[in-house]
């Protein structure tokens, strides 16, 4: 990327790397001692001619990064990215972004679609709890990381807009999109709303808050 | 990476602080003039000759000032995301005051009010001035309002350093005018 010097970039070995479904990675990187951030924030990673950012699902607490990766279809970088040795060398600058969590009186709803679990994984793990969850995906295979926000969130609901398998002793399914749920199920009010995912998602919730839930807060991070 | 959300399509915006707002709010309109501010100074630099007396590079730093005060106007001051914002502070108004002295030393005085214009750089550079100071009003307008609806705002340091901006700009439509060889029309009362 323009601008960015040899000098600014930080250095780390990939130290493990975990399937959490056929296409998607967690990749865990060394964390320089010198790399601090917010929960929500993420890094710049650097190779060959290319830069992708990615958002860090650890804990800052943690000695180490973890970066959440879904190949993506004639995805030069994410191919790469994911199937790094353990040991190979990273490069990235950061850590950039302002999606963190706010805190105040109003209930938090987080919404996630696909890998835009990224930033709440790190929330949860980092402590942040009491939040209502929205975690949309086509399939339960696309349901990562549940078992890190069974403990920290209030209400978790897992919105599968294809899957319609859910059964009675699996409460937390939700047979429709995240969009549907907000506007058929979640209570009338004044929430703040974090939305991470793709843009039509994005976009449609941004425009339920306006109409269903007047004053709100809503803060977002694109993924494409 | 697309250029669009679709999410302001009704005329609604997301303040970085995660306020829903009309696009004709104020913070709104002020972020509007400083990005159209910053979009004048591009032009300026395209227009710069390759033996420039270092007014590109001062000019990029501006630019990224620029973004700085964009993303702090665009965060309402009790939010706690204003910590993690890129500092923006007297010291940027200070670096500007540096680039106007170093630049007036190797101009002739002033013999009265100069006719906007000269050459096309110059040109841009006074067009640039009056956007600054729209921007400034604006940003004024900005620390009134929310004195009067909540805690107030740091302001001042945007405030002073759009100031000095319109300034640095005045300085530079005549620097160019002297590399150039253009000279300066003074106004005839």
């Amino acid at each position: 990327m323009a601008g960015v010097t040899e000098a600014q970039k930080l250095f780390a070995r990939v130290l493990a790397r975990q399937a959490l479904s056929d296409d998607t990675y967690e990749v865990e990187i060394e964390r320089p001692p010198e790399f601090s951030f917010v929960p929500g924030q993420g890094v710049r990673i650097f190779w060959s001619d290319l830069v992708r950012e990615y958002t860090v699902t650890s804990s800052p607490a943690d000695d180490r990064l973890a970066l959440v990766v879904q190949i993506v279809e004639k995805g030069r970088f994410s191919s790469h990215l994911a199937s790094l040795e353990v040991g190979s060398i990273v490069s990235f600058t950061g850590p950039h972004g302002y999606f963190t969590f706010q805190s105040g009186s109003r209930p938090a709803v987080f919404v996630a679609t696909g890998t835009g679990i990224a930033p709440f994984v790190s929330m949860a793990r980092a402590g942040i709890t009491g939040f209502t969850l929205l975690q949309g995906a086509r399939h339960s295979e696309g349901l990562h990381y549940r078992s890190v926000f069974e403990p920290a969130a209030a209400r978790y609901v897992a919105c599968l807009s294809e899957d319609r398998s859910g059964s009675p002793d699996q409460p937390w399914i939700y047979e429709g999109r995240v969009t549907d749920f907000l506007e058929k199920e979640l209570v009338p009010g004044v929430y703040d709303f974090y939305l991470c995912g793709r843009r039509a998602m994005v976009r449609d919730v941004m425009s339920i808050a306006d109409d269903r839930f007047s004053g709100s807060r809503v803060f977002f991070e694109i993924f494409f | 990476m697309k250029a669009y959300t679709g999410g302001g399509d009704r005329g609604t915006t997301s303040l970085l602080s995660g306020e829903r707002v009309a696009k004709s709010h104020s913070r709104i309109e002020a972020c509007g003039d400083v990005d159209e501010l910053n979009c004048t100074l591009g032009a300026l630099i395209a227009s710069l000759p390759t033996k420039d007396r270092g007014l590109r590079g001062e000019l990029e730093n501006v630019q990224a000032d620029l973004f700085r005060l964009g993303a702090r106007l665009a965060t309402n001051p009790d939010s706690a995301a204003l910590s993690l914002l890129p500092t923006f502070g007297p010291e940027n108004t200070r670096r500007l005051e540096a680039t106007i002295d170093r630049f007036e030393a190797e101009l002739p005085p002033l013999q009265g009010f100069i006719l906007p214009g000269g050459h096309p750089t110059a040109a841009w550079a006074h067009l640039a001035r009056t956007v600054c100071r729209r921007a400034e009003r604006r940003v004024v307008q900005c620390a009134h309002e929310s004195d009067r609806t909540g805690p107030g705002e740091p302001l001042a340091d945007a405030i002073a350093y759009l100031n000095r901006l319109s300034s640095l700009m005045f300085t530079v439509a005549r620097v160019s005018n002297q590399i150039f060889g253009v000279a300066e029309r003074t106004w005839q009362a």
